[in-house]
């Protein structure tokens, strides 16, 4: 993890939040049996005002909505976060049926008698890990009231029937957000009240550019540029509204690096990885005008990545 | 915009050319194509890095200037050789790509002349396709083609070099023509500087495509003052009389309701602001068209109708696929919100009435979760203004209507689809689509005239909750509007000396009234917004947040399943 650390350093984030989140970690070790859930980031999150805001919100024991479009990092970052402070981490996903037991757990017969099972916000709250709630907006409220409590200042889950248990004092909740360009952003204000709320920023070129130049280190520095280049204009043709944002997909993008890598053709590869993504026929040629304007098709390994 | 939005190849061209220039702000005054209506790729970028790199609006002026020339054809193809170079010198450092691309269109260009026929090279100007051939083979490292020492010259003064700035650039054009075709431009007359870009798009996409863009209103959406609306004096005002029922049934078509029913509306509905007014509900069945004005009426609707079905007829795939996608969204939305039926489950939460059965008879599926199935309790009313600040987007709002309510008709959802409009002091709704009908092109009966007294036509909609399919049903209403209600007959003066004009600050406050109304009735009110951004305050005041700006077709899924689920939310008091 020092990797992740000395990264932050090179970003020029606050040192003094470097330190306070390495404290942090020193001070709440995981059970030997959840170390398997700290994550191990294959990206790291490029933008040094975000770290440091979403840093100093959760060292101040706060709560963290993450709400931006999509593509703005806000999976990459909560996963940075997890591992950062060296916590286990439990991602609920916000599906059509998620309910309150979903969250916190369900009675079922275990062959002998009735019991609970707890789910990830019990877990996450019992053993001090950092719950990612993603897609909040997704879910419906009154799946989300029985968290009201868990959290805000009374860091306690409540369920009827069963004990009640205080949250860990490391326990942290990091929701994500995603609202479209044309949408409407929607969260009820009782939860909302609830968060310390981070506005993603869209990537900055530069950060993109130093993220690819990180993964694939041999990349050429001009193809890097043009992919750079074409990712921001397909962002801003999202933005106009003219495709939908399927195609705006950032690791989408990288997956077409790695594929590249593997000796696939660039047009093979951003095909697989960008412009398949949309299932319209006529927004896939959209799309594949944009690319066909950046960067061509037949370009090989040897060329993307240096002879 | 209706067109030029949903005609595949034109939206095509058009992104290409936004994407060269960075911004999406502004309409193409040019266009490329290629003979078989694909766009010019290439040329299209040109098109786009001029609107980057140069002053779009006075190069287009210097394109004006000699519209008027029977040589313009073959000096728009010069002109744009000349702009070609400047560009692609100017770009070509930040999108190396460009070299390629610039080589593939030069091979094209060697291509497609090979195939032509002798009608076809006889069509084109010789003189044009030299300079072409030039350029070209020059692009590729060819031989240059054979040339007079006079078309050597314009070769070389075509080759705008990039370091020219609009002012340069226009010099260039004007010592161009002036040189070669002793063309001298003048400035722009006054009348025809108006609709230069128009204009300029016409004539292009007529000598690429064969095909002109013709239809009536500007076409291009709302913008400030596209439609005036006046009112001409309180004084003429007075209530509603027998012979302006007469014109509305004439016009309209009969009640669809009886008098007495119509009687109980008025005596509900037009008190207070609304004293003077009447009300009118139609499906627009038996016109009266031995009155001269009606027959008229009845004749420009149902011209309007034919375009309006042309426009689904010419963009099926498009409105097709906006219908799959809104569906699949609506589908979403309401297996999330609404109430799921509970299932049997080995867990989940505890079912007491059956609880004994798992002592007793070792059944473990005495659970329950929330199933697959989702109960569907909404219906919806759509409502469309017709008034005739609507003028410019007509076959837009009957085609974006068809989409919503073909959308949620598959999805078994209830929807009724009306339009209203004011005119002689009667607020008249024309119900295009009954909740029992499955056949949603009634919508294209939609056509713009007359005023929209908003207030008046949400309470009467409001009002109408004797429709069989909604028994048991809760309500949503979506109003397709650009939330600026305007009625020539005033708002009743009540005790006041005089009467006070039915719009501006005053009428949206009635609105907004009508609005709180239908919510205190139980009645959910969302809004469909396609006005100019001047009434967006008055959007918030009335729908308060529960509204969306459609601004492009593409956006309509997208935003109308977002203001279901918004009032879907509020419906379930999350």
């Amino acid at each position: 993890m020092e990797e992740l650390f000395s990264f932050l350093a090179n970003e020029g984030i606050d040192p003094s939040l470097i330190d306070a989140a390495r404290r942090f970690r020193d001070t709440h070790p995981v059970a030997e049996e959840d170390r398997s859930r700290i994550p191990v980031p294959e990206y790291f999150y490029y933008g040094r005002k975000t770290w440091e805001l979403a840093l100093a919100a959760l060292l101040a024991g706060k709560n963290l909505l993450l709400a931006g479009p999509k593509a703005t990092g806000k999976n990459v970052l909560s996963e940075n976060l997890c591992a950062l402070f060296g916590r286990p981490m439990w991602n609920v996903s916000f599906h059509v049926n998620a309910d309150a037991s979903y969250l916190v757990g369900t009675d079922t017969y275990n062959g002998q008698a009735v019991v609970f099972r707890p789910g990830p916000i019990w877990l996450c709250a019992e053993k001090g890990g950092f719950g990612i709630l993603d897609e909040i907006n997704m879910a419906k409220n009154e799946a989300l009231a029985v968290l009201h409590a868990a959290l805000d200042f009374r860091r306690s889950l409540d369920v009827p029937g069963y004990e009640r248990i205080d949250l860990r004092e490391e326990t942290r909740f990091i929701a994500t957000m995603n609202y479209g360009y044309a949408g409407t952003r929607d969260l009820n204000e009782a939860l909302t009240s609830r968060f310390a709320v981070l506005d993603m920023p869209v990537i900055a070129g530069e950060d993109l550019s130093k993220l690819i130049a990180r993964r694939y280190p041999s990349i050429d520095g001009k193809i890097c540029s043009q992919l750079v280049r074409l990712y921001e204009e397909l962002e801003k043709k999202a933005e106009s509204a003219e495709i939908s944002d399927s195609a705006l997909d950032l690791r989408g993008l990288l997956d077409a690096v790695a594929l590249m890598e593997q000796g696939l053709t660039s047009g093979d590869a951003l095909d697989m990885c960008v412009v398949n993504k949309s299932f319209d026929a006529y927004e896939r040629s959209l799309i594949r005008d944009v690319i066909a304007a950046r960067l061509p098709s037949d370009l090989t390994r040897d060329v993307v990545f240096g002879a | 915009m209706i067109k030029k939005q949903f005609t595949a190849s034109a939206r095509r061209a058009r992104n290409i050319i936004w994407n060269a220039a960075g911004r999406y702000d502004f309409e193409p005054a040019f266009m490329a194509f290629f003979p078989n209506g694909a766009p010019d790729h290439y040329f299209d970028m040109v098109v786009g890095f001029t609107e980057k790199w140069l002053d779009m609006e006075k190069i287009s002026a210097f394109f004006e200037r000699y519209a008027h020339d029977r040589r313009v054809a073959e000096f728009d193809e010069f002109l744009w050789l000349g702009l070609e170079n400047c560009v692609y010198e100017k770009e070509v450092a930040e999108r190396p790509i460009l070299e390629a691309l610039r080589r593939e269109r030069a091979e094209r260009f060697f291509r497609e002349q090979e195939n032509l026929s002798r009608q076809q090279m006889e069509y084109q100007s010789m003189s044009v396709y030299t300079q072409q051939q030039a350029r070209w083979s020059a692009v590729l490292g060819r031989r240059a083609p054979l040339r007079t020492p006079r078309e050597k010259r314009m070769s070389e003064a075509l080759l705008f070099p990039g370091a020219l700035d609009t002012d340069a650039v226009i010099g260039a054009m004007e010592s161009f023509l002036k040189t070669f075709f002793r063309f001298e431009s003048g400035p722009v007359p006054a009348q025809r500087a108006a609709g230069t870009l128009a204009k300029l798009l016409l004539r292009h996409e007529h000598r690429r495509r064969d095909r002109l863009l013709v239809r009536t209103g500007t076409g291009e959406g709302d913008h400030p003052k596209a439609v005036l609306l006046g009112h001409e004096g309180l004084g003429r005002h007075a209530a509603p009389t027998e012979e302006d029922e007469a014109y509305i049934r004439a016009v309209f078509g009969r009640s669809a309701i009886s008098d007495a029913e119509r009687r109980t509306l008025e005596n509900d509905l037009c008190v207070d602001a609304d004293a003077d007014c009447r009300v009118w509900v139609t499906k627009g069945e038996a016109p009266d068209l031995t009155l001269r004005e009606a027959a008229d009426v009845r004749e420009s609707s149902l011209r309007q109708q034919e375009r309006n079905r042309a426009f689904l007829d010419e963009n099926a795939a498009a409105l097709a696929h906006a219908i799959k996608a809104l569906t699949t969204r609506i589908e979403t939305v309401l297996s999330s919100y609404l109430k799921h039926l509970p299932e049997p489950a080995r867990s989940g939460r505890i079912s007491p009435e059956k609880a004994w059965r798992l002592p007793l008879l070792g059944d473990d599926r005495v659970f329950l979760k929330n199933g697959e199935e989702v109960e569907q309790e909404i219906f919806v009313d759509l409502l469309l203004d017709a008034s005739q600040s609507r003028r410019n987007m007509q076959e837009l709002l009957a085609a974006e209507a068809y989409v919503a309510a073909k959308s949620l008709t598959n999805l078994h959802i209830p929807v009724r689809v009306s339009a209203f409009r004011s005119i002689r002091g009667h607020t008249v709704l024309d119900i295009l689509k009954s909740a029992d009908r499955t056949d949603c092109r009634g919508t294209l009966r939609f056509y713009a005239g007359g005023w929209n007294r908003d207030s008046l036509a949400l309470r009467l909609l409001g009002h109408l909750d004797d429709d069989p399919a909604l028994r048991g049903k809760r309500r949503i209403l979506l109003i397709m509007t650009d939330a600026s209600p305007n009625d020539s007959s005033p708002i009743a003066a009540g005790g006041r000396f005089l009467a006070r004009e039915y719009e501006g600050d005053a009428a949206v406050r009635l609105t907004e009234k009508a609005v709180r109304e239908l919510k205190n009735d139980g009645i959910r009110v969302g809004a469909v917004f396609h006005g100019t951004s001047s009434h967006l305050e008055d959007l918030g005041r009335i729908y308060g947040h529960a509204c969306i700006r459609i601004r492009k077709p593409s956006q309509l899924a997208q935003g109308f399943s977002d203001l279901l689920l918004l009032l879907l939310r509020e419906m379930r008091g999350d």
